[in-house]
């Protein structure tokens, strides 16, 4: 009963969550509404990768054929039955979710497979290989437009739905690895040798992973393709799955907060900056000299914190007191730099705007993390209650375990 | 009918004979130690054992059931742990979720209930929990149940690949150098645990072993090995003695 | 028509000898390229994901390296400029040298501080290379629209021509016969014409008659010209080409010298069979990483200007995606980690590809080297000269 009780709890308060999120995105402009819409797509796809690659340790690179493989099914199915189906509205878009999750969940079998012979860098380049495959064969196929896309009708705009499947991906997530059915997938990611000799069924475990993780990101594509009404190849290139995999990366792969809070992190940024405004009130543009300097500055200073850590001297409180010295001396550095540089016409003269540096930002957000923290932001750690108090030095009451 | 039985097992890597022809029996309730200079091809045997390698020739029995080349997984199941030379314990995971993982095979709700958390599912992870902790018990890991596997020292990591054997519920155990890098009081008190596994567990136990005096005190019957090849077998007492066996390890006291 | 045929439907066998020659061109660059990922991979054991970047920086400083020599595209217009073999040499020099350098730069800033770690953040570091150099670079590199190196630069124009089986001396007999009719039958026109000043477009009812002739000859003897063709096989080569195709295969005998001959290629071949005991044994291993990269980047380099160069390629920065993983496809095809390997493996790429695109589907071009290097890698993950490697346990 009691259970029952925190169970629809639990669910209601995901729903009120889900529509206060669509409620607040449909009060603004389209434009905003696109981006909660997309940063919820985002949360989805970076935990269910994270499901593969952080927690299964399955390094998967090409996640994005996962997702064009859902919003391909759903869009596909959408015009050819939904004139004539007997479910309409919400129902059909179920269905077409379901149907985007099993399209992907066979593909990541597929994909999975190798995964039986591969490790490591070499699955991650196999995964890739599959998901530019995938990608080419779409681009061939006539019914699905070809290189030029596809209208998908009808289109919904039902932002609480996407939000829910992200709760729901991360809800699933979430149990997997609380109950014991997930340390076999941890056992997998740590040793794959000793979980075989353990009795874990290593192969079911990668292809369960892999089917679970690509079914969540065809769902998620699925809604893509009705929420946009139009979907191309390049919608799903190679950089997409290079942006799930920095979420992933940056949030610390194993921890499914962390790569929530770096997906809606990463999402939103690029289009903070395209909607910076410069003196004149138009778009923000900065000189090829600023940027080059920032990133110049921005290296010396990965390669000069990488080495106060790792030389490890003194309290953890002095070396945070040194990032925080050489992260304003970099602001100072970049001033200077970017004063030489300007002396270089061309630097000077090439104007770029803010959010043309989205990939760039990418890209670099990847190096700096692996550079100065491989482990990701939050590592394999959760920002739970009992995490946040352990940073704060607060000890929280140790778990009883109860003896047989 | 022996519990275990390694019939003619010869395995290649390339061209090199690792194992050749090995034959031995192990009946229920035996130590038996397995023991012969480096690159004897111990190691080899118990890999052919549990499944992670494939004999070139000839075949392994377990309770008169033939399981050569069997994936290691089912073997598990079969009711053969082992431990690892290097360990091979799951860095990241805690001392307590390390013995979970080897319960695992013993678990009775399908994946479905865990993805939604049904109430099932969490009664059995805590059964699941409950028991490793009782085996942590046994092996005095208590006081670092929830620490990183990885911080542990070496001899508390060589334990802990005990119990997380053990917790497969296992009747053969396989061990592979449990001493190894402890130091004489840390190896005395793990001779004395490897033997309540057997008397009190009814556990049999098949071990790798360097450590001579370890092996001498410990096991009732010992398979020398050298080249791959068999060079004697019988009690402590006779291999002691062995003028074959004093040969292979001319230089090293045994 | 049965499927089987149906798929070979594009097929025309007269044209497989020109495909083949083709494809070991590609071969030739796949493989200097291919050269850079096994060398790397050899000695740090890292899949160097930014290598098709580097080779695309090659491209770009050739294109500006034209450019100061006089071959802009403004110049180019029009005028006839001369160019001479050593505008190539520089072009070349040029984007060796460059890429050399940002190989060693990409090498002390990205992948050095990540040696301690994992294989698998070094990966991870590499695609951020990989990315940065694409997209960073479209923000100051000339992208549209698309530069291409202009193809006055090349000095050797013109094509050399081999006929590799000749065609029935009956089908020739004919051809020669016809020649002499229609050479008589435009010449008596063209008099005509000469001696009446008719209007060629405005002919009398004889003028017509006289064309009529004239045409009917020349539709006999062409006809009967591209019979002979279309019976022989011949393959045609730009002179361009056979350049690129000997530059190659001398640059890849001077990097196995320098491998196979030196004291330093002897102790590049020591690190990459262990790294550790290598550095145990006094080797210094940075130096050799760095040469490593500085020789791999360079082929790199290479490869870039010569199909900047002698294919003329319109340029974008992510020119070295499609190069670069069909040389590490190349790479892994004859076994990462060996030299050989890498060159048998960008022959092989070169002609697997053309071959693709000669049985009709060169929209799949580049798909196939994806799904050359998924069968090799699960098949025969040593490829084909190298042998796989067992995990002690």
């Amino acid at each position: 009963m009691k259970f029952v009780l925190g169970r629809l709890l639990s669910i209601a308060a995901a729903l009120g969550l889900c529509f206060a999120i669509d409620v607040f995105a449909h009060s603004q402009n389209d434009y905003t509404q696109r981006l909660v819409a997309l940063a919820g797509l985002y949360v989805t796809l970076s935990v269910s990768l994270n499901l593969i690659n952080g927690i299964t340790g399955q390094f998967s690179i090409g996640h994005a054929a996962f997702y064009q493989v859902g919003a391909y099914c759903g869009g596909f199915l959408s015009v050819r039955f939904y004139d004539g189906s007997p479910v309409h509205g919400l129902l059909w878009l179920l269905v077409m979710m379901a149907a985007g999750a099993a399209a992907a969940a066979g593909a990541g079998l597929v994909v999975g497979l190798p995964s039986l012979r591969l490790r490591g860098d070499y699955l991650a380049i196999v995964t890739m290989g599959f998901g530019e495959i995938i990608r080419i064969i779409v681009q061939n196929v006539d019914a699905f437009g070809g290189p030029y896309g596809m209208n998908v009708q009808p289109k919904f705009l039902h932002i609480w739905l996407i939000w829910l499947l992200a709760v729901s991906c991360i809800a699933v997530c979430r149990n997997l690895v609380s109950s014991a059915h997930g340390l076999q997938f941890l056992a997998v990611r740590e040793d794959e040798i000793a979980a075989g000799a353990m009795g874990v069924n290593v192969t079911r475990v990668k292809v369960t992973a892999f089917m679970l993780g690509s079914a969540f990101a065809g769902a998620a594509g699925a809604l893509l393709a009705h929420f946009e009404g139009f979907i191309t190849p390049a919608t799903f290139a190679m950089d997409v799955s290079f942006i799930i995999l920095t979420m992933v990366v940056l949030g610390g792969s194993g921890s499914i907060t962390g790569s929530v809070i770096s997906a809606a992190f990463l999402s939103y940024l690029p289009e903070y900056l395209r909607g910076l405004k410069g003196p004149e009130g138009g778009t923000l543009a900065v000189t090829g000299a600023s940027v080059a300097a920032a990133l110049f500055a921005t290296i010396i200073a990965a390669g000069i914190i990488r080495r106060l850590l790792d030389q490890a001297r003194g309290t953890p409180r002095s070396r945070a007191l040194g990032v925080a010295g050489i992260v304003g001396a970099t602001l100072i550095g970049k001033i200077v730099i970017q004063w030489g540089l300007l002396f270089i016409p061309y630097l000077r003269e090439l104007k770029i705007e803010a959010g043309q540096l989205r990939m760039v930002i990418f890209a670099v957000t990847l190096i700096i993390v692996m550079l100065l923290r491989p482990q990701g932001m939050l590592a394999h750690h959760e920002l739970s209650w009992a995490f946040i108090g352990k940073i704060l030095g607060i000890k929280a009451p140790a778990k009883a375990v109860t003896p047989a | 009918m022996s519990l275990l039985e390694m019939r003619k097992g010869t395995i290649h890597f390339g061209g090199l004979v690792a194992v050749s022809e090995a034959t031995f029996a192990i009946e229920k309730g035996d130590l038996f130690g397995l023991i012969g200079p480096n690159g004897a091809g111990k190691t080899t045997c118990f890999n052919m054992i549990t499944g992670v390698y494939r004999p070139t020739s000839g075949s392994v029995y377990f309770k008169g059931k033939q399981i050569t080349g069997t994936p290691p997984n089912r073997v598990a199941a079969l009711g053969i742990a082992r431990t690892f030379q290097n360990i091979r314990l799951f860095p990241a995971l805690s001392v307590l979720e390390n013995v979970v993982v080897g319960g695992f095979l013993r678990h009775r709700t399908g994946l479905a209930s865990a993805l939604i958390y049904l109430p099932s599912a969490i009664a059995e992870t805590d059964r699941l929990r409950a028991e490793a902790m009782d085996l942590i018990r046994i092996l005095d890991l208590e006081d670092v149940a929830d620490v990183r596997s990885a911080d542990l020292p070496y001899g508390k990591q060589r334990r802990l690949e005990i119990a997380r054997a053990m917790a497969t519920q296992p009747e053969l155990l396989l061990l592979d150098e449990p001493a190894a890098g402890m130091n004489p009081q840390e190896s005395e008190d793990l001779l004395r645990t490897v033997r309540r596994l057997r008397d009190d567990f009814g556990k049999t136990i098949l071990l790798i072993e360097h450590d001579m005096r370890f092996v001498m005190n410990l096991c009732e019957k010992i398979f020398v090995l050298d080249h791959g090849e068999e060079i004697a077998f019988g009690p402590p007492e006779k291999i002691r003695n062995d003028p074959g066996v004093i040969q292979a390890y001319l230089g090293e006291a045994v | 028509m049965p499927l089987s045929l149906q798929l070979l439907a594009g097929v025309d066998f007269h044209t497989l000898p020109q495909q083949v020659v083709n494809g070991i061109m590609l071969g030739a660059i796949y493989a200097l390229i291919a050269l850079g990922y096994t060398m790397v991979y050899g000695v740090l054991k890292l899949i160097n994901f930014a290598h098709g970047e580097v080779y695309m920086l090659g491209a770009y400083v050739a294109l500006f390296a034209s450019w100061r020599l006089g071959f802009t595209p403004e110049a180019t217009r029009g005028t006839n400029l001369q160019s001479s073999a050593f505008n190539l040499v520089i072009l070349l020099l040029a984007s060796m040298a460059i890429c050399a350098l940002i190989g060693v730069i990409i090498e002390r800033f990205a992948y050095r501080p990540m040696r301690q770690h994992a294989r698998i953040a070094s990966l991870i570091t590499a695609i951020g290379v990989s990315m940065f150099l694409q997209f960073g670079g479209a923000l100051v590199l000339p992208i549209s629209p698309e530069p291409n190196v202009s193809g006055e630069i090349n000095p050797y124009k013109g094509t050399y021509q081999a006929s590799l089986t000749p065609s029935p001396t009956a089908l020739v007999r004919q051809r020669d016969a016809a020649k002499q009719p229609y050479e008589a039958a435009q010449k008596t026109f063209d008099e005509y014409i000469a001696a009446t000043h008719e209007d060629r477009f405005n002919l009398s009812p004889k003028g017509i008659e006289a064309r009529d002739l004239a045409q009917q000859a020349e539709r006999t003897y062409k006809d009967l010209e591209s019979k002979v063709e279309s019976a022989g096989v011949s393959v045609i080569v730009p002179k361009g080409q056979l350049v690129m195709l000997v530059t190659a295969v001398f640059l890849m005998l001077l990097l196995r010298h320098l491998v196979m001959r030196t004291r330093a290629g002897r102790a590049m071949r020591a690190v990459s069979h262990d790294f550790d005991s290598a550095a145990l044994m006094g080797v210094n291993v940075n130096r050799i990483v760095v040469l490593t990269f500085v020789l791999g980047s360079s082929m790199a380099g290479a490869g870039a200007m010569m199909t900047a160069t002698f294919l003329g390629t319109p340029l974008t920065t992510f020119y070295g995606m499609e190069a670069g993983v069909k040389a590490f496809t190349a790479a892994v095809l004859g076994g990462i980690g060996n030299i050989p390997g890498a060159v048998l493996g960008g022959l092989l790429m070169g002609v697997v590809e053309e071959m693709v695109v000669w049985a009709g589907y060169s929209s799949y071009r580049d798909a196939i080297a994806f799904v050359v290097l998924i069968l090799v890698l699960l098949f025969r993950p040593g490829g084909l000269l190298g042998s796989a490697t067992m995990e002690k346990i």
